[in-house]
């Protein structure tokens, strides 16, 4: 071994190590443990019921299961073994400190300070010296001191003032702290002596060999594959390719919980001879003859399943969304925690579903979410999601034989006494479940749209490939609402943000700000803020969820899909207010996608889908109106002078009279459109144009 | 002199290290392999294929007694039908190609699922290029036509399926509207009466339910409420249903079976 490292013989420096490196890794993963959870599910209100299903309790139990994976329990034991390393380093420096040996110092023992010159030096070791010469004192024997000690000290403040008075040795002193002058740098290696030590050798070998060839690739290779194992939704690979394989252009409904009974998910929940036990008795339950929501060809192809474990996994979603008792605790549990994994599976089969882009297996994917969050049949009422409701209230409600469904919000613009008298009887709803209904009913999140154009951000006219903004204008207005107020006119306008704000700009986020107009025509900022519709109303879910709402613009002709959803779960006003009453506030909710590169009408059907309630959908139809721009540029000079007109009231209600908001616009000019053609010059008019428009109306 | 106890250190451990990663490397590829040829395969046995081979090698003389060798006719039905299944196959491939590889590229899917299908993909064209081959050899350029055959029945089969679909629901649907004919027309008669009895008209009627509910007499309700209820939603649901259960379904039933049987 070379001598010329000095190992850490005391242990002085490796505890500095160790503790720099434990902290490392302990304090981030401690912010990370304690940092309140931001996610969706986390932070939203909820709506107030007190509505306990039959099995509350199973479905309480597979929650706090559920919420007990999440806890992170090794990251916990981590945290907490970093800390106790800490602890014990920080003890070990404290330790060793005082043993260190100090460095002879004449100012120190001399009691002067260095700034001190050698007139003052000298001075004050006379003074010491009269105090401490050893003629001059006695020893005192209650400090226990004897005349050696005396003598010594004396010696030793003789010394340390010889040594100050010789000029070179106290500039030595100064500059480089000894007595020598400059001192070679000592290089030290912060280990342990043990460590180096020859018999040792092969052990640390050994350990440096565990660390490298086998910790090392062990955790790589897991993270590895662990990370190869699941897809982009968190779903297994296995699974994913299932739900594809299962994936057919006309599924529908009931296909759909079948194909997610294929994922892999459910290997892992029905492992052993979960799989197999009940499984009889559970098809029996589950194919009897009450669940109507089973077509002949659903039974047939649950029978025609060769996998157990497909089978049981799709035995229990059926029983799950038909809401069938299994009498059986363990069946119970497993059918409530079997909704969860396919919810997740949902996510993947929509993604494949999009990939597809048909129509019919994408509003199916997002029913599919619907009906596993509320435990109702795609093809069933949409009442039985209330609560206390059954097939038979739902029955007495809609008529014996009626094939339409009544949807909440028809239910609910009927009278009270009306519902009333259908719905409480005799084996019906008792008044008190009817109350708790009701109340239910009216909290539930019904987006109305009000509204819904396209436009081109700072421009007037949609020309072609340009970036398209598609602007729903819409409002909560819970069902059963009476005296809904009228939409206030100017909420629908949409004003594009400040030009400084390069952010909302490019579409990165939401504007800081948002301008909405007065009614004096005035603009005033509005701070954006995000709001949380409350969780899902989902009694028999074992999981919290928050409802999203889809928005994407379909083609009707082909059925297929022309711009893929976008997804919102925070709107940008308050929905519900202090005392939990509806605002009935315009929201705000915006999308950009390409136009198409043709000039012409594009006529697409727009879908509004909730994923958390059945029967809120909306579709309604929207043309988009794609103008060439030389032929916008030449109306733009006709139609300047009745520019201003645009921003009247009465303007906006003859643009919302005739539905046709794009339509305004193509008389209007574009901006582009010269810019395309004309060169600078003619693009710094159009700018100053854009610029006093807005401001005439500060 | 070569001091080779001293060189055997470095040399052991050269050893050990390229031992080692020779022995990982095969042991990958080996199990790479493995894996790549246990895949399952992307479509379920190929029955009509299997029909057909068994056809063509089913030997006369191995069955001693008078089995009839089998005619041409089968055989080429037979193959006919296994090109029909071939170009089932093509098409949902063709159709699942871009989704997939959108899938695979987004990170949705996972490799193994794209090396299924390549396989199958490639499978099906020595599947496709074979038959050909086949009809060929029954009959000269019969290969250029046979998919084009094979394509008709599919469509056939198809279409076939779907009508029978409809006509399974022909009887439900009739008892469903039988049954919502006469509780409507009761209804109908129910309130005729009742207008001839009493000389105000039936409008009246709607007016005395809103407060009976009300005051919640629930045993005495309980016979007039099903009644009251089941009438509105009634004439809503007709009003909505008439129209597609009507035109719909029968009719289009009907010009089904036509065709169908011819």
């Amino acid at each position: 071994m070379s001598s010329d490292y000095t190992y850490d013989e005391q242990g002085q420096f490796f505890p500095f190590f160790i503790l720099t490196l434990s902290g490392l890794v302990t304090l981030p993963l401690t912010y990370n443990l304690l940092r309140p959870s931001k996610d969706l599910e986390n932070t939203a209100p909820r709506i107030k019921s007190d509505f306990k299903p039959e099995h509350a309790d199973l479905v309480e139990a597979q929650k706090r299961k559920r919420l007990r994976k999440e806890r992170r329990i090794k990251r916990i034991i981590t945290v907490i073994l970093g800390y106790i390393v800490m602890a014990w380093m920080v003890y070990l420096i404290l330790v060793t400190a005082r043993t260190t040996t100090k460095s002879y110092d004449p100012y120190d023992i001399l009691g002067v300070s260095r700034s001190a010159d050698e007139k003052a030096i000298s001075r004050h070791y006379k003074r010491l010296s009269l105090v401490y010469h050893p003629d001059k004192i006695r020893p005192d024997p209650a400090k226990n001191e004897t005349v050696e000690m005396l003598n010594d000290r004396f010696v030793e403040l003789t010394k340390a003032y010889k040594a100050l008075t010789d000029e070179e040795i106290r500039n030595n002193y100064l500059q480089y702290g000894h007595p020598d002058g400059k001192q070679s740098f000592s290089i030290g290696i912060a280990l342990p002596k043990l460590i180096v030590m020859d018999g040792n050798g092969k052990y640390v070998l050994l350990v440096y060999g565990a660390l490298l060839g086998v910790l090392l690739p062990y955790i790589v290779g897991k993270w590895w594959y662990g990370s190869q194992r699941y897809t982009k939704e968190r779903v297994l690979v296995a699974s994913a390719g299932n739900i594809f394989r299962e994936y057919k252009d006309d599924i529908t409904d009931n296909g759909i919980i079948g194909a997610l009974a294929s994922g892999e998910e459910f290997k892992d929940m029905l492992k052993g001879d979960k799989a197999e036990s009940g499984l009889a008795k559970l098809e029996n339950k589950v194919l009897a003859e009450e669940s109507s929501f089973l077509s002949a060809k659903d039974r047939e192809s649950l029978k025609n399943l060769d996998s157990v474990t497909r089978r049981k996994a799709l035995a229990l979603l059926w029983a799950y969304i038909g809401r069938v008792d299994l009498g059986d605790a363990a069946l119970n549990a497993e059918k409530y925690e079997a909704a969860p994994v396919a919810l997740a599976l949902t996510e993947a089969f929509t993604a494949i579903a999009l990939a597809f882009g048909n129509l019919r297996p994408i509003i199916g994917a997002f029913k599919a979410s619907q009906s596993l969050i509320q435990a109702v049949p795609a093809t069933s009422s949409p009442l039985l999601q209330l609560p206390n409701f059954t097939d038979e209230v739902v029955k007495a409600v809609e008529g014996a034989d009626s094939k339409t469904h009544l949807t909440v919000q028809k239910f609910m613009h009927l009278s009270d006494s009306e519902r009333r008298s259908r719905a409480v009887g005799a084996g019906l709803l008792t008044e008190k479940q009817y109350t708790e209904a009701i109340s239910v009913a009216q909290q539930l999140p019904a987006l109305e749209v009000s509204k819904a154009f396209f436009k081109v951000m700072g421009e007037k006219s949609v020309t072609p490939s340009s970036l398209v903004q598609l602007v729903v204008k819409a409002r909560f207005i819970p069902p059963g609402c009476k005296d809904i107020p009228a939409v206030n006119q100017l909420d629908l306008e949409d004003i594009d943000p400040d030009e400084d704000d390069l952010d909302a700009l490019m579409g990165r986020k939401p504007a800081k700000n948002r301008a909405t107009k007065m009614v004096d025509g005035k603009k005033v900022e509005v701070k954006v803020e995000k709001v949380q519709p409350p969780l899902a109303h989902a009694p028999y879910l074992a999981r919290d969820h928050s409802p999203r709402w889809n928005i994407f613009l379909a083609d009707a002709k082909q059925g297929k899909m022309a711009v893929p959803p976008f997804t919102f779960t925070t709107f940008d006003k308050p929905i519900l207010n202090e005392a939990g009453q509806p605002t009935f506030n315009v929201q705000t909710l915006k999308m950009q996608f390409q136009a198409p590169p043709q000039v012409g009408a594009f006529t697409f059907i727009l879908n509004m889908i909730c994923d958390s309630y059945l029967g809120l959908d909306t579709q309604l139809p929207i043309t988009l109106h794609v103008e060439d721009p030389a032929k916008a540029a030449a109306l733009e000079e006709e139609d300047d002078i009745s520019e201003p007109d645009e921003d009247s009231i009465a303007g906006q209600m003859q643009a919302l009279k005739t539905g046709q908001a794009p339509k305004k616009k193509t008389r209007k000019a574009s901006d582009s459109s010269s810019e395309e053609e004309s060169d600078t010059d003619g693009d710094a008019g159009d700018t100053s144009d854009t610029n006093t428009e807005t401001e005439d109306e500060d | 002199m070569v001091d080779w106890l001293s060189l055997a250190v470095p040399l052991a451990y050269l050893g050990i290290l390229i031992g080692s990663l020779a022995t990982f490397s095969s042991l990958y590829r080996k199990r790479k392999y493995q894996k790549a040829a246990t895949l399952e395969p992307w479509f379920p046995a190929h029955l009509q294929r299997d029909i057909y081979f068994s056809l063509l090698h089913l030997d006369p003389s191995a069955q001693k007694e008078k089995t009839p060798a089998v005619p041409e006719s089968v055989v080429k039905a037979a193959l006919l039908r296994r090109a029909k299944e071939d170009i089932r196959r093509v098409l949902a491939l063709r159709s699942q190609k871009q989704a997939l590889s959108v899938l695979l590229q987004r990170g949705s899917v996972g490799d193994d699922l794209w090396q299924r299908f390549l396989r199958a993909e490639k499978e099906m064209e020595e599947e496709v290029k074979d038959v050909v081959a086949e009809a060929n050899a029954y009959v000269p350029n019969w290969g250029q036509t046979i998919f084009q055959s094979a394509n008709e029945m599919m469509n056939n089969d198809i279409y076939r399926q779907r009508v029978s679909e409809q006509q399974e629901k022909l009887a439900e649907e009739k008892e469903w509207w039988s049954k919502k004919k006469a509780t409507t027309q009761e209804q109908f008669m129910k309130e005729l009466n009742e207008g001839s009895e009493a000389a105000s008209p039936s409008v009246q009627s709607p007016a005395p339910k809103s407060p009976e509910p009300a005051s919640e007499p629930i045993s005495e309700s309980v016979p007039a409420a099903p009644a009251a209820a089941v009438q509105p939603s009634d004439d809503e649901a007709v009003l909505v249903e008439a129209e597609p259960s009507n035109s719909g379904t029968p009719s289009g039933g009907k010009k089904k079976k036509g065709k169908g049987k011819k």
